[in-house]
């Protein structure tokens, strides 16, 4: 059993009347990657920030490697790395010289300072722009030179709030391989809030909250499991018979205009049951529940503000 | 140390980077020295470009050290001072990287105007003035850092920080003595300018550059370098104790200010406050 390097219980913030985080308690294992999920102000930030020691919290404890976060900040600010939703670099400055003020932040050894920034510029493939102003940089490159910057004190846990809102694709794509790295070759502990339901896929737990409250917390196949069901789309020559066919079997299944939509719990029950009108099936699509299901069946489905 | 030292160097290079900030730095108080001397020739003055040069330099470290030391806002702004918040830095130094950077780059300048100033005629038959002149633009340097700091620190919202710094540092500038002779001001301003730590700032500054200090009490009224109050002198050296205790106030309230104050507080953008509280 590995150790946890988070421990929240029953953490409370209220900002004057409102409460924007309602008795909360999870851990984070050591060396996984952990995520927050949740609507717009579900109280994922207010949760990030006071782990980050920024705000202080109204009742419960928050510990970090052992360490409480309201008595022992200084304690805790040097094992963790943060990478806020906005930009906190110093646009006055050059690359390398946002990397080498945060080694004097956080006291490096001088001996060291150049070995960690090359290596941290290479993880994150930006040893050509070293030299350039953080100015001229484009969101991208900022968020990478985030990510860089957090890592240069060896930090135990990384916090990212929302790495890639904002970025393509790519550079989307890019920023996961990193994290997933990082975690993999550093045993960095990884606690991020993210929109992207396909992000949180890879993480090793998920919690998802709403208006202040964790509603569910797992691993993400478990969530998917308890959450969604897999559905096959199936479109037919020979409507009549598929549809005796899926009564026989007891499937719900909804008729679509194009295709029947079929709820399934065991895929080969359904593969087998097909194979009987092998001749009629025109197509067939087997969805897999996803994240983003999940989040909907809990958080439902109204647009927050 | 290490962090201060840092801060130090960062600021320096930034503003040797800004170069057209240079150039501009050191036109302006000669384009003021030039239109002022001229139009104020007044008669009590014995060397009245000197006397105009003097003010200039003071002028110019009082506005510099303001004006850096108050650009703490555009790290404010831009996020940096969030990074400093969540790592093991002590505020504290950073409020010293930030005084001492400003006051340093304001020093500067001043010795920039003086050298020129030394090609038109500004000249010390004492050894020492050089020196003490030197000095004395640190301490003024580090007093005013200290009110920019404060304002940097006490601002509520960044677009209107640069009007609010303009405010203050105008009246300060114009109601000194420094550019225009406060016997030429209005009574009422006069009475105003007595208020004004600068005025107290400038002439301390003047007593010590232009070798003044030798001077009785009557000549130094003369020059407008002491001032009566009633029956109260306000010699150059109680200036000096004016200046000082000022100083003492605003750096000790924006250290205290700066290290208590929320950084994430400033509006960025019209939705910041649902950024910080989702």
């Amino acid at each position: 059993m590995k150790k946890n390097i988070i421990e929240v219980k029953d953490f409370v913030k209220k900002y004057n009347k409102f409460t924007a985080v309602d008795h909360v308690s999870f851990e984070v294992e050591e060396g996984s990657i952990f995520a927050f999920l949740g609507p717009n102000g579900a109280g994922k930030s207010t949760t990030i920030n006071t782990l980050c020691t920024i705000f202080d919290k109204t009742s419960g404890t928050l510990m970090i490697d052992g360490k409480d976060v309201t008595h022992e900040k200084d304690a805790v600010r040097s094992v963790i790395g943060v990478v806020f939703q906005e930009p906190t670099l110093d646009n006055k400055m050059t690359v390398v010289e946002n990397l080498i003020m945060h080694c004097h932040f956080y006291s490096v050894p001088k001996s060291e300072v150049s070995e960690r920034i090359q290596f941290a510029l290479d993880l994150v493939d930006l040893q050509d722009w070293k030299k350039a102003m953080v100015s001229s940089l484009s969101g991208g490159m900022k968020r990478r030179v985030e990510i860089a910057r957090s890592l240069l004190h060896y930090p135990k846990v990384l916090f990212l709030d929302e790495p890639t809102t904002g970025l393509d694709p790519q550079t989307r794509a890019h920023i996961w391989d990193y994290i997933v790295k990082l975690q993999k070759e550093k045993n960095i502990t990884i606690f991020l809030t993210t929109h992207y339901m396909d992000e949180a896929e890879i993480c090793s737990k998920v919690a998802i909250m709403d208006a202040g409250k964790i509603v569910a917390m797992d691993k993400p196949y478990r969530l998917k499991q308890q959450y969604t069901k897999d559905k096959a789309n199936i479109a037919t020559s020979d409507e009549q018979g598929l549809e005796a066919l899926l009564n026989k079997g007891g499937f719900i299944y909804k008729k679509k205009t194009r295709y029947y939509s079929v709820e399934v719990d065991n895929i080969p029950e359904l593969m087998q049951l097909l194979s009987e009108q092998k001749a009629t099936i025109t197509d067939l699509e087997i969805k897999k529940g996803t994240l983003n299901d999940v989040f909907l069946e809990i958080t439902g489905k109204d647009i927050r503000k | 140390m290490n962090i201060i030292g840092a801060l130090w160097f960062r600021n320096i290079k930034i503003f040797v980077r800004n170069r057209i900030q240079l150039v501009f730095a050191i036109i302006m108080p000669f384009f003021f020295l030039y239109v002022f001397s001229a139009i104020f020739k007044t008669d009590n003055i014995t060397n009245p470009v000197n006397y105009m040069l003097a003010g200039i330099v003071i002028t110019t470290v009082f506005q510099t050290s303001l004006t850096i030391a108050s650009s703490t806002i555009d790290d404010i702004v831009s996020g940096f001072m969030k990074e400093v918040l969540v790592s093991p830095v002590k505020r504290i130094q950073i409020a010293a990287g930030q005084l001492l950077s400003a006051a340093t780059i304001a020093t500067f300048q001043g010795i920039i105007i003086l050298f020129i100033g030394y090609f038109i005629g500004l000249k010390f038959t004492s050894f020492f003035t050089p020196f003490a002149v030197i000095i004395v633009m640190i301490m003024v340097g580090l007093v005013f850092s200290g009110l920019g700091l404060f304002l940097a620190a006490t601002v509520k919202n960044s677009q209107t920080f640069q009007v609010v710094v303009a405010a203050i540092s105008m009246p300060l500038t114009f109601l000194s003595g420094a550019y225009i002779p406060l016997s030429l001001l209005p009574k009422t301003l006069q009475y105003v300018a007595y208020f004004n730590p600068m005025t107290y700032t400038t002439a301390f500054f003047r007593t010590i550059i232009l070798e003044k200090t030798a001077l009785t009490t009557e000549e130094l009224v003369g020059e407008q370098l002491a001032f009566e109050i009633g029956d109260f002198v306000i010699t150059p050296l109680i200036s000096m104790v004016i200046v000082l205790l000022f100083g003492l106030v605003f750096l000790l309230l924006s250290t205290l200010v700066f290290t208590k104050v929320d950084f994430s507080r400033i509006n960025r953008s019209k939705n910041k406050e649902e950024d910080i509280w989702s």
